[in-house]
């Protein structure tokens, strides 16, 4: 088994920078929104760098749109890039989505049509962000409020399939797990043990609300919500089989509760984790002992 | 399957009312008259509609703030 040493924190918003900064002993790593810094005056790209050396840090882009047949804008990656080279963050991530197409943008994260194609295109997108950025992203799977039609596999198969072929790492998002299955009626611990579990490098958790009127009601994950109590339960049965070490981030964007809150929120991670944890080395002993 | 053409479909009917009003009428016709292929138009004929009217709800109500996940 390899060593593990879990990190958690909270995903850097403005609304909770101080109370972040007041729990540094509480709060292992922080998660910054990338996009938020492309364009941004020096002073405040010059702040982030102050901020990553008081804490670690990794940044999550919302906008490349990866997942997706049509080649990454190299302008974006190249931003990113640039970023990447003043924060010198401990990793980045992005998601398993496409955002635009025809000149449209959508505004939100969109789940592509799960297809041969949409693999390739990830593929290849993933290949020129390694190329560009000069670290490859870990990817991040999305909630959908609509099943992406023209799907021919299901979301298990499809992102294992892009996780094999990148060898990249996997930022598994439980919240949008949870959200799908409830919403399109399959097992999330199924999903769990069909990923590569030595893929796994990162968790998000959220929290959402229902939405929709009866017969057509679907779970939205809206980071305005404590996380439910399933998902922790979730991190458990992973925990009991990523053995590599996870950084666990709580996604909170609005409706900001205290931060003692959202502390009880990151112990609770903590503790269903540990017992996952526990669950993996008594694995590991039974396999010994037989 | 899945092509840009496609993708950019699937984008225009997310967001713009007016082209999911006209989809929703007339799945087959609007698919074919944005050059999809065969297997595509099948695809958006069979397309999720109860999702399709929460995504573009939730979509309208975040026009302007950021995506985040």
């Amino acid at each position: 088994m390899r060593t593990t040493k879990d990190r958690f924190g909270l995903g850097w918003r403005p609304a909770l920078a101080a109370a972040i900064l007041s729990n540094l002993d509480r709060i292992d790593v922080t998660e910054v929104i990338a996009d938020d810094y492309f364009d941004a005056p020096r002073s405040e790209r010059r702040a982030l760098r102050t901020l990553a050396a008081q804490i670690p840090v990794t940044l999550h882009g919302v906008s490349l749109g990866l997942a997706s047949s049509v080649p990454v804008d190299k302008k974006r990656l190249e931003k990113m890039a640039r970023l990447c080279d003043e924060v010198t963050p401990f990793s980045w991530s992005e998601h398993l989505a496409f955002v635009r197409g025809g000149g449209v943008e959508i505004g939100h994260l969109a789940a592509p049509p799960r297809t041969a194609a949409t693999i390739d295109g990830a593929l290849e997108n993933l290949a020129r962000a390694r190329t560009i950025v000069g670290i490859s992203p870990q990817v991040e799977n999305v909630a959908t409020l609509i099943d992406p039609p023209g799907s021919d596999r299901d979301e298990a198969t499809w992102v294992s399939q892009i996780l094999r072929g990148s060898n990249g790492d996997f930022l598994l998002d439980l919240h949008n797990l949870y959200a799908n299955a409830l919403n399109f009626n399959f097992d999330p611990i199924d999903f769990i043990a069909r990923i590569p579990p030595d893929r796994i490098s990162a968790i998000h958790l959220a929290g959402g609300k229902w939405i929709g009127s009866p017969g057509g009601r679907r779970l939205l994950d809206d980071h305005l919500h404590d996380v439910p109590d399933p998902v922790y339960d979730l991190l458990l049965e992973v925990g009991a089989r990523a053995s590599r070490p996870l950084t666990v981030i709580l996604e909170r964007d609005g409706d900001f509760p205290s931060i003692d809150c959202l502390l009880y929120q990151l112990d609770r991670a903590r503790q269903a984790l540990a017992q996952g944890r526990i669950r993996l080395i008594d694995g590991y002993r039974e396999q010994e002992v037989a | 399957m899945t092509t840009p053409r496609f993708e950019a479909f699937l984008a225009k009917i997310y967001v713009d009312e007016e082209a999911r009003t006209r989809f929703l009428s007339d799945a087959r016709g609007e698919a074919v008259k944005a050059g999809l292929t065969e297997q595509e138009v099948d695809a958006v004929e069979r397309i999720d509609r109860v999702g399709l009217d929460l995504m573009a709800k939730s979509l309208e109500r975040k026009h302007h703030r950021r995506p985040s996940q």
